[in-house]
């Protein structure tokens, strides 16, 4: 195994899952994850000796992002069909949802797993890469700024106005349900 | 809609002030009901995503994808040995991993649940709060005999600080820090651009995750004479478990 190699299954290899998340939040059918994802990590391996340690994982994210954008430019190119709105999306793997014994609890939880993933899935692209960045990956502004190319303003920014708007539609939603049971 | 009270707030929520600035909006918190407000709901959606929202991971097929591109990359025509090493670190769970065997053999470990284990949540962040802050080391030093003895004056407990840096784990430092309700001793480690954080606390009956890996960063737990540790890092499984065994071995 070559020491490029070695290097990058021990310090980017780690990070596949957080590359994944992010592909597919991102990209919506007919854009498939795996195919950004593979792109990116092969991009990364040919680009890895440029890398520093610390500095991988918004690197790498930074590729998927990268190659994200490039893919819904070609195939904006190639057909010229819009892709579909944000909010048709499957949700995600039912294996995601954790086993519960008590099936009412089930259904629930389900539901807000859906309803979860679907109010995610609508808000604007730049609301929703901050919100992934930060709270599932747990980066830093500076980190998420090198990725997204945004200033560190316009994270804090954005960052506040996805984090409002999905407690808004979080509450709107919550009170609908309860009139709906009324 | 948001003012930049607002921006300073969340910037303190996501720890991204520093000091003398958080405890200026710890002050200014005590007296401001709307502040208070805007920090529970920070905090209410963040939990709302992390408990709610699906992660998606990286399927057994798309790893092997990966791998198999990487070895055509690489020119390598037969499926090498390192397929099956990475095929099996990634597919992870609490008792799998190349080191697992390694490990076992050499310590006591506990496995654990390593989803929905608080302690390795804990030690996590803590681990990537020494990264981010200025607070990696409170002693910096390469010589055991100034670490050890610092610990002594400084935490409750006092491990074993020995400098490992002909086998490639240099100590650069210790630290008093806060895990799980334990006042830890760290020993820092640097092992080439990655730090290793060696967490070390009286010994408890709590049970330790044993060996997980979260959002790719590696924690290994094992039981000591009267300590409990915890080895913390984003280097590989590998080189992790290596230091433990040199660690136990002292």
């Amino acid at each position: 195994m070559t020491d490029r190699r070695r290097r990058f299954e021990a310090q980017a290899l780690p990070h596949l899952d957080a590359a994944y998340n992010l592909a597919r939040w991102l990209a919506r059918p007919p854009l498939d994850a795996d195919d950004i994802v593979q792109d990116a990590m092969l991009r990364a391996y040919r680009a890895f000796d440029s890398v520093r340690g610390e500095d991988v994982k918004p690197w790498l994210l930074t590729i998927v992002r990268n190659c994200f954008l490039t893919e819904v430019g070609q195939r904006k190119r190639k057909q010229d069909v819009p892709l579909p709105a944000d909010s048709e999306t499957e949700l995600a793997d039912p294996a995601l949802i954790a086993g519960d014994p008590d099936p009412e609890a089930t259904i629930i939880q389900m539901d807000t797993h859906r309803e979860l993933n679907d109010m995610l899935a609508a808000l604007p692209s730049e609301f929703r890469e901050v919100l992934v960045l930060r709270e599932m990956e747990e980066l830093s502004y500076s980190e998420i700024a090198q990725i997204t190319g945004a200033p560190i303003g316009t994270v804090m920014s954005r960052l506040a106005r996805a984090r409002a708007l999905l407690k808004k539609n979080w509450h709107l939603s919550a009170e609908g349900s309860r009139h709906v049971m009324q | 809609m948001s003012c930049n009270e607002d921006l300073r707030l969340q910037a303190y929520f996501d720890g991204e002030l520093d000091a003398s600035a958080v405890l200026e909006v710890e002050q200014h918190l005590k007296g401001c009901t709307d502040c208070a407000t805007l920090l529970a709901d920070l905090e209410a959606t963040r939990q709302l995503i992390r408990q709610d929202a699906p992660y998606h991971r990286a399927s057994t097929a798309l790893q092997e994808s990966i791998v198999a591109s990487l070895d055509r990359e690489e020119g390598v025509q037969t499926p090498s040995p390192s397929r099956l090493s990475f095929s099996k670190r990634f597919l992870s769970g609490a008792a799998s991993g190349a080191g697992a065997t390694a490990l076992a053999a050499a310590l006591a470990f506990f496995l654990y649940l390593p989803q929905a284990d608080p302690l390795a949540g804990d030690l996590m962040n803590a681990h990537l709060r020494s990264l981010m802050s200025d607070h990696l080391i409170d002693v910096v030093s390469s010589d055991r005999h100034t670490v050890k003895p610092w610990f002594a004056g400084h935490t409750d407990v006092s491990p074993p600080a020995a400098d490992f840096v002909k086998e490639g784990y240099k100590l650069i430092g210790g630290r008093a820090d806060y895990v799980d309700g334990h006042r830890a001793a760290v020993v820092v480690y640097r092992h080439g651009l990655h730090v290793i954080n060696v967490f070390a606390w009286a010994a408890s009956t709590e049970k330790l995750p044993g060996e997980v890996t979260r959002k790719g960063y590696h924690i290994v737990c094992w039981k000591g004479a009267d300590l409990d540790y915890c080895a913390v890092s984003d280097t590989g499984m590998d080189e992790l478990l290596d230091l433990v065994r040199l660690i136990k071995q002292q």
